[in-house]
């Protein structure tokens, strides 16, 4: 199966010399399409920096990284970075980080519109997603109207807009509460099976690693281990 | 989709009372430039409306409006001979007053308060009292040539001397009414319309005869004084042949009494005349100073109210760059209101194109309906200010340019902002 993500050895480092900083230490990953991974780590471990770099925000220092098969880093990072974050890349955040002067269905055509994306084709689209994620009848209400689960909802199908190969996501589920979180687990479980794509979310919530696929174990920069199956206890004892 | 637009259907309230705030100090700027505008058209309305070519005054003297010009009124006869010359028409120009009861209106009222606010500390109480001393400019001609009024909108035209007025609507008088001015009652025969000096003051026209009488005739204890004196050299002759006394007596009363003096003599030209050459002709062998109408126009205009019309020039100026500040101030303000959408939106790939152009927009947008809503309302509130005020769509239209340059580059403080907005503040922090 084609894999989503592939980063080898990417690092990360701060400042020259002996004031340098390692942040991230040859951080080796990968997910195929359709897995739902959990980075997992405590503060200061390397998770943001991590999730700054896949997101292409955050040049690393050294090491390579391929999203959607095309290599994005390798030394350097290629010129067209901000189309391809725009194209491959969904994101979700902790507080669904809905644009608030739009509506659901807006928010939604949003990624649509910066790709080109426009007219009957985007509204289908956007009405197909807010249905998928069952929240279709909350289309013309601005984000302040909604709950916080059906934000996060909006917010996934603002994700899978353009159909991206990846997704990050970040504490998606803190602000809910645990069956709140564990609908949106389920959901991401879900959309990650029917529509291929790798969704790698950072969360200290150990409530619902039991939804993921693997657990990515971060430690001072490094992946202390690499791929806990979901059940498994994880070393460290940072959940439980 | 149109990001400016959607931000501003959700922050209305706050983007159109921005528009207002802004639509309201442009309504200042526009009245100050219609202000200005009015200072200039109330210094050229006589010189414009009387019609003439050239304006004839004493030497080294810049003018009637200017300063004090006196010539014999006989010159026109003279004048009118000097090839180029179609007509000369002498004129008689002054300032005089009528006491009348005062009937200000509340509005008047508040605003002879406002203006004496502050100043009572440094002049006797009562100086900004509603006056009920009503000025007016007296202009003097001779029926059927130049000077006269230029359109009626009331009654009918003087015809000969008989103790009538034209007066303009401004001075308040009637068809009809009979006024005191100086020693004699006259009868305000016809109404005209925007005839004012260039102190705003409304024109009153009469005959050349009357107007020199109101304007020239010494007072009774002057005359008397000047009789004497005039009748003094001809004392010794009187004496020696005692027959002549009394026609020299009545002679020294004539001339003491003599009026035929006039402050300008405007002149109109033949078609194809040049204006430099008469006037160099008649200056040279008159002996006369001779301006032409454009030249009067801004001798007046310069002369008389040159510093007000710099003065509020620069507060336009002032008032246009403190326009430009807010408009800045409000859109750095809703930047700032919009960081961390905006750093979601270059997380999505937004391009920072994307960005600028809603700020640019949304600045451009409080400028230009700012710029409209000032007009309007300028134009709502011109009929209330004292004097006149002619702002014109032109000035709106400048406006408009104006604030679309001044709001793109106030919004510059802004899109700076927006540039240093990262990305990253939105994941993972």
């Amino acid at each position: 199966m084609e894999y989503a993500v592939e980063a080898e050895g990417l690092t990360k480092a701060y400042g020259e010399g002996r004031a340098r900083v390692e942040v991230l230490k040859g951080v080796d990953l990968s997910a195929r399409r359709g897995d739902l991974i959990a980075i997992m780590g405590p503060s200061g471990s390397g998770k943001t920096t991590l999730l700054h770099v896949l997101g292409l925000v955050t040049e690393p220092t050294a090491g390579r990284l391929i999203l959607g098969g095309q290599d994005i880093y390798g030394g350097r990072w290629r010129p067209d970075l901000q189309r391809f974050r725009r194209e491959k890349i969904g994101f979700i955040f902790q507080f669904a980080n809905l644009i608030p002067f739009l509506t659901a269905r807006e928010n939604v055509l949003l990624p649509l519109d910066l790709t080109g994306v426009r007219g009957r084709a985007a509204r289908e689209r956007a009405a197909e997603l807010l249905d998928y994620l069952d929240v279709a009848d909350r289309a013309d209400l601005l984000p302040e109207k909604l709950s916080g689960g059906e934000r996060q909802r909006v917010a996934i199908a603002r994700a899978l807009a353009n159909d991206p190969a990846v997704i990050l996501a970040d504490e998606p589920t803190a602000s809910l509460d645990t069956e709140r979180g564990l609908s949106v687990m389920r959901l991401l479980r879900r959309l990650s099976a029917e529509h291929g794509t790798a969704v790698l979310m950072v969360t200290h919530d150990t409530r619902m690693i039991g939804e993921v696929d693997r657990v990515i174990h971060l430690l001072d920069g490094a992946v202390r281990d690499p791929g806990t199956t979901a059940g498994q206890s994880i070393p460290g004892g940072f959940c439980s | 989709m149109n990001l400016a637009f959607k931000d501003i259907r959700y922050h209305r309230f706050k983007f159109f009372s921005s528009v207002l705030g802004v639509g309201l100090l442009l309504m200042v700027v526009l009245a100050i430039g219609g202000i200005i505008r009015g200072v200039i058209y109330d210094s050229a309305t006589i010189v414009t409306e009387t019609g003439a070519d050239l304006w004839v005054v004493e030497r080294d003297t810049l003018g009637p409006f200017v300063e004090t010009s006196r010539i014999p009124e006989d010159y026109y006869h003279a004048i009118e001979v000097v090839p180029g010359v179609a007509e000369a028409s002498p004129l008689a120009i002054g300032w005089e007053h009528v006491v009348r009861p005062p009937r200000p209106t509340p509005l008047a009222k508040f605003m002879y308060k406002n203006a004496v606010a502050g100043t009572q500390t440094m002049v006797e109480p009562g100086w900004m009292d509603v006056p009920a001393e009503e000025r007016f400019v007296v202009i003097g001609y001779k029926p059927g040539r130049i000077g006269g009024p230029p359109a009626l909108v009331a009654g009918r035209g003087i015809e000969a001397d008989d103790y009538e007025l034209v007066a303009d609507v401004k001075t308040g008088f009637q068809v009809g009414e009979r006024v005191r001015i100086g020693y004699h009652d006259y009868t305000v025969v016809g109404l005209t319309k925007n005839m004012v000096g260039f102190t705003a003051d409304p024109v009153v026209y009469t005959t050349l005869k009357e107007a020199q009488q109101i304007l020239f005739r010494p007072d009774p204890d002057l005359l008397r004084d000047r009789r004497r004196r005039f009748r003094e050299p001809f004392e010794t002759e009187a004496a020696l042949a005692p027959r002549l006394a009394e026609p020299l007596a009545r002679r020294a009363a004539d001339l003491a009494e003599d009026t035929h003096v006039v402050n300008a003599i405007a002149v109109r030209l033949e078609p194809g005349a040049s204006p430099e050459a008469v006037a160099k002709e008649i200056a040279r062998w008159q002996r006369l100073e001779v301006h032409t109408a454009p030249r009067q126009v801004n001798l007046q205009l310069m002369g008389s109210n040159r510093l007000l019309i710099l003065q509020l020039s620069l507060f336009r100026v002032i008032l246009v760059l403190i326009a430009g500040i807010i408009i800045g101030l409000i859109i750095y303000t809703f930047t700032l209101d919009k960081v961390k959408e905006m750093a979601v939106l270059k997380l999505l790939g937004a391009p920072g194109r994307r960005i600028y152009v809603m700020i640019l927009q949304q600045a451009v947008l409080i400028g230009v309906l700012g710029a409209i809503l000032g007009g309007a309302l300028e134009f709502a509130v011109e009929p209330f200010f004292p004097r006149r005020v002619e702002a014109t769509y032109g000035d709106v239209g400048q406006m408009l340019v104006a604030m679309t340059v001044i709001a793109a580059l106030s919004s510059l403080l802004a899109v700076r902002r927006a540039m240093t907005v990262d990305a990253r503040s939105v994941l993972g922090s």
